[in-house]
């Protein structure tokens, strides 16, 4: 690749030179950055072979081209190894994608993140961490490529916060919100192919506006309906209307429990969407919807979500524990939905 | 360690020239069009605006129109029939 980078460049005399600069500049999220130099940035391109100045998405609102070039420097920034380069470009091709609906999420006092879900096998290649500790710091691939989409949001699409973005709360998940399913030990149809219609050998990525992750315990049901019965009353909870998507996250207790009974996961998907319905009466006493309670509103059930299809059920976390969790979407089905994109690894 | 470059990661915004409409020096004898935005009671807020410039300000008629959602710009259709429809439009953001 000889096509010219045609970014500014600054001329530093050492490495923490480059890091006051960054930060100076308002390029970090707050944690130190690798500094973007070009022998680093070209290795990024190399890695998907594309030319700096391709197109990867542009972002209506802002009328911002996201570039490969700058997805690369962010990239590099962020710690990320050139292999999680085509990673990193799905989930933004997946942010852009209209139904996403970038300028909600992103500016939004709600305060989404952008939840990664990794699926196919180039997880388990660049080790995306899907088991214990599903959240936590340790893992590479899962802190570098969340790190490098909330870079290119704030460094070309101009996402700052106080600024264009001004969530309430803004979310831990701003730093990194990704994992990857547990397809070895899932008896379940990986999500992308239930969603895409990917072959199990095709790498995908998920994204979804997402609220925090809200655990759940139950150590007492051997039945997949009990354990999915706590589930459901948690989930339930009030304070969420509308939400476009819900994703469920089950972990290895609860995932042998439930796949012991024989459920898939559209059994999942039709139990959960039957059994969090709220009372229209309970909306009203609560004041998530206006209006005087009227006797037919004790009555008149609302789902959690428009269609069973609009819950994400991913097979992820650690082995032990009698927990699993699940994940609010954010805002309305109108306003945004999940996406999921293939991943396009250069062939060898 | 030798001195080195590093790259910028930012990307300045793409300038356009934006032109407004002249403004109407009057609302008297005017058609209103009102965009609300589907967040909880813009439309009341927005009916009553309506109300107003109808009856302080003499404007002939106020319709409205619902945006798909609040983070998206009023959609084609709306567009299309605003400019038939009236002379100037409110479009407001409720929170």
């Amino acid at each position: 690749m000889t096509a010219r980078i045609s970014s500014q460049r600054y001329a530093v005399e050492d490495f923490q030179q480059a890091l006051d600069l960054c930060y100076s500049r308002g390029w970090t999220d707050g944690l130190p950055v690798v500094p973007p130099t070009e022998p680093a940035v070209r290795a990024m391109l190399d890695a998907v072979g594309l030319e700096p100045d391709t197109q990867i998405a542009f972002i209506t609102n802002r009328q911002v081209a996201i570039t490969a070039e700058k997805v690369a420097i962010n990239a590099v920034m962020a710690g990320c190894l050139p292999e999680h380069m085509p990673v990193v470009v799905a989930a933004l091709e997946g942010i852009a994608d209209p139904r996403w609906g970038y300028h909600g999420p992103a500016t939004s006092t709600g305060s989404a993140a952008v939840l990664v879900i990794v699926n196919g096998p180039i997880a388990k290649r660049l080790d995306f961490n899907s088991g214990d500790n599903l959240f936590a710091p340790g893992w590479r691939s899962n802190a570098t490529v969340g790190r490098a989409v909330r870079l290119v949001m704030r460094n070309v699409i101009g996402t700052m916060p106080g600024r264009l973005d001004r969530g309430t709360f803004g979310h831990p998940g701003r730093y990194t919100y990704v994992m990857a399913e547990n397809e070895a030990e899932s008896p379940w149809t990986p999500l992308h192919v239930e969603r895409i219609g990917c072959r199990p050998t095709d790498s995908a990525v998920t994204v979804m506006a997402a609220l925090a992750p809200i655990q759940f315990y139950n150590q007492l049901s051997s039945t997949a309906a009990g354990v999915l019965g706590t589930l459901c009353d948690t989930l339930r909870y009030p304070g969420q209307i509308g939400q476009p998507n819900y994703c469920v996250v089950l972990a290895g207790e609860h995932m042998r429990t439930i796949a012991a009974d024989g459920w898939s996961k559209a059994d999942i998907r039709k139990f959960i969407f039957e059994n969090s319905t709220n009372t229209v009466a309970h909306f009203k006493r609560t004041a998530r919807m206006p209006g005087a309670v009227k006797p037919e509103d004790e009555t008149a059930n609302r789902p959690i979500v428009q269609s069973p299809d609009d819950i994400l059920v991913v097979a992820a976390g650690g082995r032990a524990g009698s927990f699993s969790c699940f994940i609010p979407g954010w805002a309305s089905r109108t306003s945004s939905e999940a996406v999921t994109v293939v991943i396009k690894e250069r062939s060898a | 360690m030798a001195g080195f470059e590093i790259l910028d990661p930012t990307v300045e915004p793409r300038r356009q020239p934006l032109t407004y409409v002249p403004r109407p020096d009057s609302l008297k004898g005017k058609r209103v069009g009102l965009v609300e935005n589907t967040k909880f009671n813009s439309d009341r807020l927005l009916q009553k605006i309506g109300v107003i410039l109808k009856t302080e300000y003499g404007a002939a008629d106020a319709r409205m129109w619902r945006k798909h959602n609040s983070g998206v710009p009023a959609h084609k259709e709306i567009l299309d029939d605003a400019k038939q429809a009236v002379d100037v439009v409110v479009a407001g953001i409720g929170d």
